[in-house]
């Protein structure tokens, strides 16, 4: 057991944060440059610090003749954070569990519907777009937050790069048409909305739902957290009946 | 910066324990999103653990985005095969998105009439 603990989890952690290297600092600027950008904007979706931050560093690596794996080994220590950030998400996620019970029945058939229908329904589309198996696992977790979907997708073989654009498209997407849809819908009580933005565009959802009420925010935050476990356990057996 | 370090420790712990877990019982899910669930049950016991955690883990979600842009600009650097189709890859999550709320709004106007 204790060589497990070595072998299979302490060297390959170490490896990827002893790779780190001067690439990282271009990570740094690039987001601080993003952020920097985003509020100056007001915080407007378009300039999110990673629409910002990605097309800049890859014109950097471009200028600089780096290619894309030694600058992503450099930024190892970033990259390596994610599984920590991942387990960070407990902390909001059991403090909003805590004010729940009342609505424990409503919430979780919503969640568990919503989050099913979320993935199946862009698995089955990309089946009758005829798109090859690698961007279908890549697709796979798109409603997912990202430190649980890359995880994931790393985990079935998908191609991570894919699905981090594939997240950011989804929730964009999301919290441009989720006004439209809460008025087609008539879902008017703000827990609700919550619940539907952080199930369906996972942190920009919530990021979204907190603008409205800290109540609308916390329910995004139970739903983007609930729906990353959720999806967790049914996604590894859905693909199975997707790829050929 | 004491409860911030003690903090981190606790999430890597964590998240050692999730990933030895999956390694020891085979399990099929990513040893971090294990290590999440084994902090989110230890916390639904014991609260005072919440008190170290709280600074460690507002950071660290607060730039959470500052993670992602390594393997978000791996986007740029995608083969030609992929980059070509993105545009149906957006139409589907669009659409995919799209349908997902309306359902979920649909079954919410269902199930919220029924307890109140």
């Amino acid at each position: 057991m204790g060589d497990v603990l070595v072998t299979q989890i302490l060297i390959p952690q170490w490896q990827l944060i002893a790779t780190t290297s001067w690439p990282v600092l271009i990570t740094l600027a690039g987001f601080v440059i993003g952020l920097w950008v985003y509020r100056r904007s007001g915080n407007a979706s378009p300039f999110h610090p990673l629409m910002i931050a990605t097309p800049l560093i890859y014109l950097f690596l471009q200028w600089i003749e780096l290619d894309f794996e030694r600058y992503y080994a450099g930024s190892g220590l970033v990259n390596w954070l994610l599984g920590p950030a991942t387990v960070a998400l407990a902390v909001p996620l059991s403090q909003q569990l805590r004010q729940l019970p009342a609505l424990f029945r409503p919430l979780s058939i919503a969640l568990l519907a919503g989050g099913l229908f979320a993935t199946l329904s862009a698995l089955l589309m990309v089946k009758l777009f005829g798109l090859d198996d690698r961007i279908l696992l890549s697709l796979a977790a798109k409603s997912v937050t990202s430190p649980i979907a890359i995880g994931l997708v790393q985990q079935i073989g998908g191609i991570t790069s894919l699905l981090a654009v594939a997240t950011m498209v989804t929730g964009l997407a999301g919290i441009i048409m989720a006004q439209t849809i809460f008025r087609i819908t008539e879902v008017e009580d703000e827990r609700w909305q919550g619940l539907i933005l952080g199930v369906t565009a996972h942190a920009i959802g919530t990021a979204k739902a907190f603008e409205t009420s800290p109540r609308c925010g916390a329910f995004a935050t139970l739903g983007m957290g609930l729906n990353g476990i959720w999806t967790s356990l049914f996604l590894p057996v859905a693909v199975v009946y997707f790829i050929n | 910066m004491k409860k911030l370090l003690v903090g981190v420790l606790i999430l890597v712990i964590f998240q050692w324990l999730g990933e030895f877990a999956a390694a020891l019982l085979g399990i099929n899910l990513p040893g971090q999103l294990l290590g999440m669930i084994f902090l989110l049950l230890v916390l639904s016991f014991n609260t005072s653990l919440l008190s170290w955690l709280e600074s460690a883990s507002s950071q660290l979600i607060r730039y959470i985005a500052l993670l992602f842009v390594p393997v978000t600009t791996g986007a740029f650097f995608l083969a030609p095969a992929i980059t070509g189709q993105f545009p149906k890859i957006v139409i589907i999550l669009v659409v995919s998105t799209m349908l997902a709320q309306w359902f979920m709004g649909l079954i919410i106007k269902r199930v919220s009439n029924h307890s109140g």
